[in-house]
C-alpha cells in the first residue's frame, strides 16, 4: 500500500502526463506503459445491487431503469430501508368474534404484514400512507410519472413528423428536385423543424400522407391563469419539517415532491462493475469477477505489481542553496530480478514513438484513420513528457542496483542486510534503501512546496507471449520471455522549502 | 460488455440527453419523460479533496478535466451505460461560451468516443414540449434569465434577451436580508441559503411589493426559525421570505427587470408574431418553480404593458401561459428527450468522423452557419 490517509508523497508521471500515486495506476503489459484512470477506457461490465448483492443482466437492468426491485432507499435521508414485519389481526376475525364466533380457526391466525422503515431517521412507509404489504419483498405500489401520457403523445407526434420529413426527403431525392432555402439552415440545426414548420404553417406535406398521429395531435393550450400563491401564505405557520429539501426532491426526478408527506421509497440504484481497457492496444487492464460479492479480478494489471515502487523514508529539511539528505526505499514487485538505475529526468531517452507531444487533434484523426490498428494514446490531455516544475534536484548515484525478485517467504526475515556503502543503506529481500542527496538552487524562494523529480530506468521481463507476427512463430515453441528496459519518472514531495 | 446487449447491437443505442446546468445537471435517456438523475454539477476532486464545480475553471485544460470527471460520474454512477458508440443530445443555451462548447465536444468525442452529438438550444427544446408553432420561452436558471421567442421552430435571435436575474441574484438578496434580520453577518454557505430559499421563500404579490417599497408595512408573513447545526437558529422574517426574489422585478432606468426583458423580447420580434408570442408564454427553469413567481410575472407584464414605453409601442394586452409536461427544472431536458427520440436515426447529429475531419461546431453567431444555402456568397466558396 501507499499511504492510506496521508497525502501522496510519491507521484508517478503517467504516460499521459497525469501525476498519480502508484496505487491508482495501471500497467499495460502489451504497450509496456503506465496508464491511469484518465487515459484508459472505462466500460460497464455488469450491473448489481450493492445492498442485496444480486446480479442483474444488463438487459433486465435497462428494463428496470437500473433499479433493484427488492431494495429501497429512504427518501428522507437516503439510508437503506429495512423491511419490518408486524403481526396484523385480520379485520374480519375481530368482526366474527363480535358476531358470535363460529368461524374458521385459521382466520384467527394473525397475519404477517410488512412495511419499510429507516433505522437512521425513523422514516417509515406508514408515514406517507403506503399500506403494509403481505409479502416481504416487492409488491410495493409503483407510481407513474404524471407527465408520461402527455410526453408519449408528443413523442408520437414528433416521430410521425420525423418519419414524414424523411419520406419527403427521399421523394425529393428521387425526383431530383430540390426545394431549398425555404427555411434557413438554422432550422435544421436541432431537427424536426422543416416538416414541422410545413405542418404548422398549414402547407400540404408533399405526399399528403399525414398520419393520424399528426392529425390528432393537440398542441398545448395556454391559459390566462397562472398558479397563484395559496391564500394562506401570509398567515400560515411554516413547518420546516414538512417541506422537503432540494436533495429530497431531486432524488426522484419524476415526482420531485415538495412536501414530506409525498415522499415515497426510492428503489435502490444499481451499481456497476467496470472493466478497464488500454486505449492504445484495446487490451483489458482490469476485468472484475462477475460475482458481485467478490472483490477479485480476472485481469488486474496494476502498476503496483509491475513498476518498482519508490517510497520516501525521510529527508532533511530543504533549504535554498543547500544539500539535504534523502532516504528512499525501492521495491521490486515482480517475480523477476530487476536492474534499476536512477537518472536525472532529462537523461531519459525520448522513446521513439514519442516523436512529438501529441495533440488531441492528431491522435483523434489517427485513431479514426487507422480504425482498429494499434493506436497511440487517444487522450493525452497534457502533452506527454511534461516538465513538472521541481524545486530541487536529486543527485542520483551512477551505479546500477540489482533488486531480487519478490519473495513472500522472505517477508518474515527480520534482519536487514546492512551495506557499508554510503549510498545503499540496507537491503532486504526485494527492497533496497538508498541515501541520496538533494540539491536546491539558492534562487528557490522559501515557503514554496519542495519537490524533486527522479527518473528510474528498470529492467522488466515480459512474460506475455508476443502477438503472432506476419512471419509467424514456429508452432509448439514457447516464446522466450523478453526483457525490456523501461523508464518512469516520479515526483517526490519533500515538504516546504524552509527559509 | 455486449454480452446481454443483443438487441442494442442491432438497433441504434438509445441516446442520452445531457443538460449541464450551472448548478444542476440533468441526465437521462431520450424518449423518457424525466431525466434519470438531477444532480449538482460538481464532482469529488481527489487531489483537492473537495467537491469541485464543473463551472469553476480558469483554463481550457481545467475545464476539460472537470468535464471528464463530471461525465464519468454521470455515466458510471447514475445512468450506468457505456458512453462509447452512443449518441448524446446536448442541451445548451444559445449564449454558451464557445470555449465551453468546444471543450465539451472534445471531451465527448475524444475522451468518451461517443458516436455523435446533437447540439440543441434550450428555447427550441422547451417549445418542443408544447407543440405550439409559436412560443415565448422565459427560462430562469441559476445564473441568468433568458427570454427567447421561438417562431415556427426558429429562435428570433435579434430579440434574444439575457440578464443575470436568476437564482444567484435571489441568493445574494436573501443573504443580505438574513444579515439584516439577524443583525450580524452570517456568512452562510450556498447550500444553506438555497435550502432556506426552497423551504421558506416565495414571491409576494405586486401590490404588496409596492407597499413594501413605499414604506408601508403590510402585515408580514410568519417568520421562521431556521435551525443551523452548531449555532443558534436563524430568524427568517416574513419580509425576507417575501422579498428575496425582489431583484428579479426591481426596475431602474435600464429597464432590465425580468418583466421588462420579456416585453422587450416581444417588442423586438416581427409585428405579426407579437400577439401570438404574448399568448404562448412558457416560464421555466429551476428558479421558476419558486412559489408565486409565475403569478407575479404575469401580473407585472399585464401592468407594465400599459405603462410607457410599452403602452405606445406594444399593442398586446393579453398574456397567456403554458404548462409544460415536465418539472420546471427539467423542461429543456424533456424537450431534448423528445427531439432526440423522434430523430432516432440521428440525422441531426454531428458524427464523430465528421468532427474528426473538421473540428468545428456549427454556431449561430458564425456567418458560415447562418448564411442561407441559396445565398450568393456560397457560390464564391470552394
Ligand atoms: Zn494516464
Ligand atoms: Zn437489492
Ligand atoms: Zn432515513
Ligand atoms: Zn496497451
Amino acid at each position: 500500500m501507499a499511504y492510506l490517509t496521508q497525502p501522496d508523497y510519491v507521484k508517478y508521471i503517467c504516460s499521459c502526463g497525469q501525476l498519480k500515486p502508484i496505487t491508482s495506476l495501471y500497467f499495460c503489459r502489451h504497450c509496456l506503459k503506465i496508464r491511469c484512470g484518465f487515459c484508459i477506457c472505462h466500460e460497464v461490465d455488469s450491473h448489481y445491487c450493492a445492498n442485496c448483492l444480486e446480479n442483474m443482466p444488463s438487459s433486465e437492468a435497462r428494463l428496470k431503469k437500473n433499479r433493484c426491485s427488492s431494495c429501497f432507499d429512504c427518501p428522507s435521508c437516503f439510508h437503506t430501508l429495512s423491511t419490518r414485519a408486524t403481526l396484523a389481526q385480520p379485520r374480519q376475525a375481530a368482526q366474527d368474534a363480535a358476531a358470535g364466533g363460529d368461524t374458521k380457526v385459521e382466520n384467527k391466525q394473525p397475519k404477517k404484514m410488512y412495511y419499510l422503515s429507516c433505522f437512521n431517521c425513523r422514516w417509515t412507509s406508514r408515514d406517507v400512507g403506503i399500506p403494509d404489504q403481505p409479502v416481504a419483498s416487492g409488491g410495493w405500489p409503483e407510481r407513474t410519472n404524471p407527465f408520461t401520457t402527455r410526453m408519449n403523445q408528443l413523442l408520437d407526434y414528433y416521430k410521425a413528423i420525423a418519419q414524414q420529413e424523411k419520406q419527403e426527403k427521399l421523394e425529393r431525392e428521387r425526383k431530383k428536385f430540390a426545394i431549398r432555402g425555404k427555411y434557413i439552415t438554422l432550422t435544421d440545426k436541432t431537427g424536426l423543424t422543416g416538416a414541422m414548420a410545413r405542418n404548422i404553417a398549414g402547407l400540404p406535406s408533399s405526399d399528403g400522407g399525414s398520419s393520424s398521429a399528426i392529425a390528432n395531435f393537440v398542441a398545448s393550450q395556454a391559459s390566462e391563469d397562472v398558479d397563484e400563491l395559496p391564500e394562506d401564505i401570509y398567515t400560515k405557520e411554516v413547518n420546516l419539517k414538512q417541506i422537503t429539501s432540494m436533495a429530497q426532491r431531486l432524488a426522484s426526478p419524476e415526482w420531485q415532491p415538495a412536501t414530506v408527506s409525498r415522499l415515497h421509497p426510492l428503489a435502490k440504484l444499481l451499481s456497476v462493475k467496470r472493466s478497464q481497457r488500454c486505449r492504445a492496444c484495446d487490451h483489458n487492464l482490469t476485468k472484475p469477477e462477475y460475482n458481485p460479492g467478490s472483490i477479485k479480478f480476472k485481469i488486474e494489471l496494476l502498476a503496483y505489481y509491475h513498476v518498482p515502487e519508490v517510497k520516501v523514508i525521510s529527508f532533511e529539511t530543504i533549504k535554498p542553496g543547500e544539500k539535504s539528505a534523502l532516504l528512499i526505499k525501492l521495491t521490486n514487485p515482480t517475480g523477476h530480478e530487476m536492474q534499476v538505475r536512477l537518472l536525472q529526468p532529462e537523461d531519459l531517452p525520448q522513446p521513439e514513438e514519442r516523436e512529438e507531444p501529441k495533440s488531441i487533434e492528431k491522435s483523434l484523426e489517427k485513431s479514426l484513420n487507422l480504425e482498429k490498428e494499434p493506436l497511440p494514446e487517444t487522450v493525452p490531455d497534457k502533452p506527454s513528457g511534461v516538465r513538472v516544475p521541481a524545486s530541487s534536484r536529486v543527485c542520483p548515484p551512477s551505479m546500477t542496483l540489482s533488486l531480487p525478485q519478490r519473495d513472500d517467504a522472505a517477508e518474515y526475515d527480520d534482519d536487514a542486510h546492512h551495506d557499508t556503502d554510503d549510498v545503499i543503506l540496507w537491503r532486504k529481500s526485494n527492497k533496497i534503501a538508498l541515501r541520496l542527496e538533494v540539491v536546491t538552487e539558492s534562487t528557490v524562494a522559501s515557503g514554496v512546496p519542495a519537490n524533486a523529480l527522479l527518473a528510474l530506468e528498470y529492467s522488466y521481463r515480459n512474460t506475455v507471449p508476443p502477438p503472432p507476427t506476419a512471419g509467424g512463430t514456429l508452432a509448439g515453441t514457447t516464446p522466450a520471455p523478453r526483457d525490456h528496459t523501461l523508464y518512469t519518472t516520479v515526483l517526490l514531495d519533500l515538504g516546504v522549502v524552509s527559509g | 460488455m455486449a454480452l446481454y446487449e443483443g438487441i442494442a447491437l442491432i438497433q441504434e443505442k438509445q441516446a442520452v440527453v445531457l443538460d449541464l446546468g450551472t448548478d444542476y445537471t440533468k441526465f437521462g435517456f431520450t424518449g423518457e419523460a424525466a431525466p434519470r438523475c438531477i444532480i449538482r454539477s460538481e464532482f469529488w476532486c481527489t487531489t483537492e479533496r473537495r467537491f469541485k464545480r464543473v463551472y469553476d475553471y480558469k483554463t481550457e485544460e481545467e475545464l476539460y478535466e472537470n468535464l471528464v470527471h463530471m461525465l464519468h460520474r454521470l455515466y458510471f454512477r447514475h445512468v450506468l451505460v457505456n458512453p462509447k458508440e452512443r449518441k448524446v443530445v446536448v442541451v445548451e443555451s444559445l449564449l454558451t461560451p464557445t470555449l465551453f462548447r468546444e471543450t465539451l465536444a472534445k471531451v465527448l468525442f475524444t475522451h468518451y468516443e461517443v458516436s455523435g452529438v446533437v447540439w440543441a438550444d434550450s428555447p427550441r427544446l422547451c417549445a418542443l414540449t408544447l407543440g405550439t408553432p409559436v412560443a415565448l420561452i422565459v427560462s430562469i436558471g441559476a445564473r441568468d434569465a433568458e427570454v427567447a421567442a421561438v417562431v415556427h421552430a426558429s429562435v428570433v435571435l435579434r430579440a434574444l434577451q439575457s440578464q443575470p436575474l436568476a437564482a444567484r441574484a435571489i441568493h445574494d438578496e436573501l443573504a443580505r436580508l438574513l444579515d439584516e434580520d439577524n443583525g450580524q453577518e452570517l456568512h452562510l454557505s450556498d447550500h444553506i441559503i438555497e435550502d432556506i430559499k426552497v423551504k421558506t421563500c416565495f414571491v409576494g404579490s405586486r401590490e404588496r411589493a409596492q407597499q413594501w417599497a413605499d414604506g408601508e408595512q403590510p402585515s408580514p408573513a410568519r417568520s421562521v426559525q431556521y435551525p443551523v447545526a452548531g449555532r443558534t437558529a436563524i430568524t427568517v422574517s416574513g419580509r425576507t421570505r417575501e422579498l428575496a426574489a425582489k431583484p428579479l422585478f426591481a426596475r431602474d432606468n435600464e429597464l432590465a427587470s425580468l418583466p421588462d426583458i420579456v416585453l422587450q423580447c416581444i417588442m423586438q420580434c416581427p409585428i405579426d408574431a407579437r400577439r401570438a408570442l404574448a399568448e404562448n408564454i412558457l416560464v421555466t427553469g429551476g428558479t421558476a418553480a419558486m412559489p408565486g413567481l409565475k403569478a407575479r410575472l404575469a401580473h407585472e407584464l399585464r401592468y407594465l404593458v400599459t405603462q410607457p414605453p410599452y403602452s405606445s409601442r406594444l399593442m398586446v394586452r393579453t398574456f397567456k401561459f403554458h404548462r409544460a409536461p415536465a418539472h420546471d427544472n427539467a423542461c429543456a431536458w424533456a424537450g431534448g428527450a423528445l427531439g432526440g427520440a423522434a430523430d432516432a436515426a440521428g440525422t441531426r447529429a454531428t458524427p464523430r468522423d465528421v468532427y474528426a475531419r473538421r473540428r468545428r461546431l456549427r454556431d449561430w453567431v458564425c456567418l458560415l452557419d447562418n448564411t442561407p444555402p441559396d445565398h450568393p456568397h456560397h457560390a464564391h466558396q470552394l
